[in-house]
């Protein structure tokens, strides 16, 4: 699923990312808040799940089972 | 309103300091190059004011410089060792005022990891590195660069021995609970050069206070007195404050080790959470304490210490712990924190 949280400051990207992640288990964030991609290095160690960054916006999340 | 509990890095000036202080803008002061009584006395005043500095900074008489605004020693102590043909190396958690002298000379940013330590580069003779002796967001003490070749620039504090090798260091006397508007410059190097338009053989612009120097030193002894006195006690609030973290509220990124960091500083970042609804809670309650979060900052980016040591940066807590502080307040503010962000992530 694609989540669009342009537009919306940190840290409601990742907690809506978090929610998503709840129901599906791969989730592309478009987010262009400049604490997202610090964040979510951060939340990937934290949490376990992994990303990858398609472009200064894009963000592949993928969650870890 | 009720009584506020600190954890803030503004701390009031230490009250010797601010007795002498009273006394000395009550009574004039003299200027201690002219040979009144009076000026003797504050000439007197100032040496024994400078042998504290050297004794408790590690420098010699001969490399001791006053600035009335610290920031500048960033600009004086870097820019005066770099010639041509000079890199600067600096650390990705460096102030900003490195990253402004930087951005002017050839440079390079040494990215640092989750313990805050960088690389050190080989460097040739020419080239300069900076050194941070420890981190003033989260207490963590910087690399040593004892294996570079060129010279080193140290921003510097009481608390950490300055390294064998150095070619100039700053000091802020905010960092010892001294007064606002007083740096230490000290240079070593014989090649640094005044970076500054100027026309004699001074330092600096001269522009300090004689009243904030000696006021400066009193905070000094009296600093490393009391922190020696209490490190022990301030590192088991610090080691409370974690143990709770990790154990009672979760989903927490706290930066360094406190093996290694210094015990007054604790940076820590809470997953879900909005810092600034957590701040203003807090302060709602009684508690105030500083934040790195892009919510907080005033250009709305997120702290580059925390991003460059790939720390969360959002939901950051920034706390100072000090002698009189009491681990009743710690219990009480830790329940207090605990509710907050159990109401704030649901």
């Amino acid at each position: 699923m694609e989540l669009d949280c342009r537009g919306m400051r940190c840290p409601i990207p990742i907690i809506k990312l978090a929610q998503s992640l709840k129901t599906t288990s791969d989730v592309r964030l478009l987010s262009d808040d400049p604490a997202t991609f610090p964040d979510l290095t951060a939340w990937a160690r934290m949490t376990g799940n992994t990303f990858t960054q398609i472009n200064n916006e894009t963000f592949d999340v993928r969650r870890s089972d | 309103m009720g009584s506020v509990t600190r954890f803030q890095t503004e701390a009031p000036l230490h009250p010797a300091a601010a007795e002498f202080l009273g006394d000395a803008f009550a009574r004039g002061w003299a200027d201690p190059s002219k040979i009144h009584q009076e000026s003797r006395k504050v000439a007197l005043l100032l040496n024994e004011a400078k042998e504290v500095y050297c004794q408790h900074l590690g420098i010699r008489h001969e490399q001791i410089n006053f600035l009335g605004e610290p920031s500048l020693g960033f600009h004086l102590g870097i820019s005066g060792l770099i010639t041509s043909n000079s890199t600067l190396y600096h650390s990705a958690v460096d102030r900003s005022e490195v990253f402004a002298v930087a951005s002017g000379i050839r440079s390079e940013v040494l990215p640092v990891d989750i313990t805050g330590q960088y690389l050190v580069p080989t460097g040739t003779h020419n080239d300069l590195i900076t050194y941070q002796s420890i981190n003033g967001e989260t207490g963590i003490p910087g690399t040593v660069p004892l294996s570079f070749a060129g010279k080193v620039f140290i921003e510097a504090s009481p608390l950490i021995s300055l390294p064998q090798k150095w070619s100039s260091a700053l000091w802020d006397a905010r960092s010892w609970n001294g007064p606002d508007g007083l740096g230490i410059l000290a240079i070593a190097d014989k090649g640094w050069v005044n970076p500054l338009p100027h026309n004699d053989s001074r330092v600096t612009p001269g522009s300090f206070s004689t009243p904030l120097v000696i006021a400066g030193a009193i905070a000094l002894e009296n600093f490393v007195r009391e922190f020696n006195e209490h490190e022990s006690k301030i590192r088991a609030l610090n080691s409370k404050i974690r143990n709770f973290l990790i154990t009672q509220i979760g989903d927490v990124d706290i930066a360094g080790d406190l093996e290694t960091a210094l015990p007054h500083l604790l940076s820590f970042s809470l997953l879900y959470v909005d810092a600034q609804l957590l701040i203003d809670e807090l302060d709602k309650s009684g508690y105030a304490v500083d934040s790195g979060s892009a919510c907080n900052a005033m250009n709305m980016q997120p702290s580059h210490v925390l991003a460059a040591m790939g720390l969360l940066t959002h939901g950051n807590v920034r706390m100072t712990l000090r002698a009189d502080h009491t681990e009743l307040e710690v219990d009480k503010f830790l329940s207090v924190l605990k509710d907050l962000i159990t109401k704030i992530r649901r």
